[in-house]
């Protein structure tokens, strides 16, 4: 088995014009993409706005992947150095980007770098999922948690998990499944009852 | 939504699923938005498992990605070549070494062939031995094309006079003339003559003469070299 099949498949459709399989590659991989950026820049919104140019970046540059290194190392690199193209450029220019704050009606402006992430309601929800996920993790039987944990905290393959947790490879694979189950069942209130919240918002 | 399928959805995340059913979920993954919520749900707890502050989690980046890329034409299906067609290319050189080989080999029959019954001059002697004639026509176009290399040929026996000249049988001459090559002048020639000599009427052609005989160039069949 290959330790990055599952993306590269997903790839492999993207190189052939699915974009949809794009769609769930930045699914995965945003927020450890905005993380990775957040080391080069502290503001949360110019982080998303870098991952967001990383992203597009990777998909122009996609018919060239071949396949030789593993998919979120290839696309780490692309952010890594569009954050630092960003910092170059931001230092370069400050003034600039003075001007043209002054010079843009603020509203709008405002509006514009305000994230979706940044709204009351948007911020309400964040915290809610973070909270969400916390208490559906600590309500897990033992095997379970300790499960998820190990694969997502630590980053350990099913088979390292086996080893740890000595039971099989695919009682693993049900374990950790059966947490995420768990997990998604709150979830899903959450987003949906925070979509809910938002439509009453606006 | 079925557990199996669920269950391979989150084998997959964690790229724990093997290669062929990746394929197969992928497809589905692209399509389905269900399947593709519940994946990006699964992303949002390992982001919250990992406490990684300042990420939002409502998908802002993936949405703003999709809306920017629906501008975006679709990628081709020219793929570059991955690790595994290059190292496969291990047996191209092998390959275009045996093909120049057989383009070779092949090469060298054809002009041996060519050599042997594609030349004019032996073709019109083979015509005239199948007839059973001496055409006229056939002499003067065989005298007109041997001229320029009248020097070490063979030389079809001449007719007495007043008598239609007898070619030896076509497979035989054929058969001398391809081995000429690799034969000395002097039983190249005795080869020859014992043929001229075997046939009827031909005993007139002095034994272990190599060289034309006066007025009878139009049957003269050049040494393949």
């Amino acid at each position: 088995m290959s330790a990055d099949a599952s993306d590269l498949s997903l790839v492999r459709r993207v190189q052939r014009g699915d974009k949809g399989a794009f769609d769930a590659l930045v699914l995965k991989y945003q927020h450890k993409l905005v993380k990775l950026v957040m080391r080069y820049v502290r503001n949360p919104a110019e982080a998303e706005d870098i991952a967001q140019e990383a992203f597009i970046k990777a998909y122009r540059a996609l018919p060239q992947f071949r396949g030789d290194s593993a998919f979120y190392t290839w696309l780490y690199r692309i952010a890594i150095n569009t954050a630092k193209n960003a910092v170059v450029s931001r230092d370069r220019n400050p003034v600039e980007y003075d001007l043209d704050r002054s010079n843009t009606d603020e509203s709008y402006d405002m509006q514009g770098r305000m994230k979706d992430s940044e709204t009351p309601e948007g911020l309400v929800l964040t915290d809610e999922i973070r909270s969400t996920v916390n208490a559906a993790i600590d309500a897990l039987p033992d095997d379970l948690r300790t499960a998820i944990v190990l694969r997502e905290l630590e980053g350990l393959s099913y088979e390292e998990i086996a080893a740890a947790m000595a039971c099989p490879v695919g009682t693993v694979r049900s374990r950790i499944f059966r947490a995420r189950e768990a997990i998604d069942r709150r979830l899903r209130e959450v987003f949906e009852g925070g979509l809910g919240r938002a439509e009453e918002l606006g | 939504m079925n557990e199996e399928l669920d269950s391979q959805l989150s084998a997959m995340f964690d790229n724990e699923l093997p290669a062929a059913e990746c394929e197969l979920l992928a497809r589905r993954l692209s399509r389905d938005g269900d399947l593709k919520a519940r994946w990006g749900r699964y992303a949002v707890m390992g982001a919250i498992i990992r406490a990684e502050r300042g990420v939002t989690l409502d998908g802002t980046v993936a949405g703003r990605v999709s809306v920017a890329l629906t501008s975006e034409p679709a990628l081709t299906d020219e793929v570059p070549p991955s690790r595994g067609r290059v190292q496969s290319r291990w047996w191209q050189p092998l390959a275009g070494a045996g093909l120049a080989a057989g383009v070779a080999a092949v090469s060298i029959f054809w002009l041996r062939s060519q050599a042997l019954s594609g030349h004019p001059q032996v073709m019109v002697a083979n015509v005239a031995a199948n007839s059973g004639l001496v055409a006229p026509v056939a002499q003067r176009v065989a005298l007109q094309t041997s001229s320029v290399t009248p020097s070490d040929s063979f030389v079809v026996p001449p007719a007495s006079q007043g008598q239609m000249m007898v070619v030896p049988a076509t497979e035989l001459a054929d058969y001398v003339v391809a081995h000429s090559a690799f034969s000395w002048p002097v039983s190249r020639g005795n080869l020859l003559s014992a043929l001229m000599v075997s046939e009827p009427g031909t005993s007139s052609m002095p034994a272990g003469s190599d060289q034309p005989a006066p007025g009878v160039h139009g049957n003269a069949i050049q040494n393949p070299k």
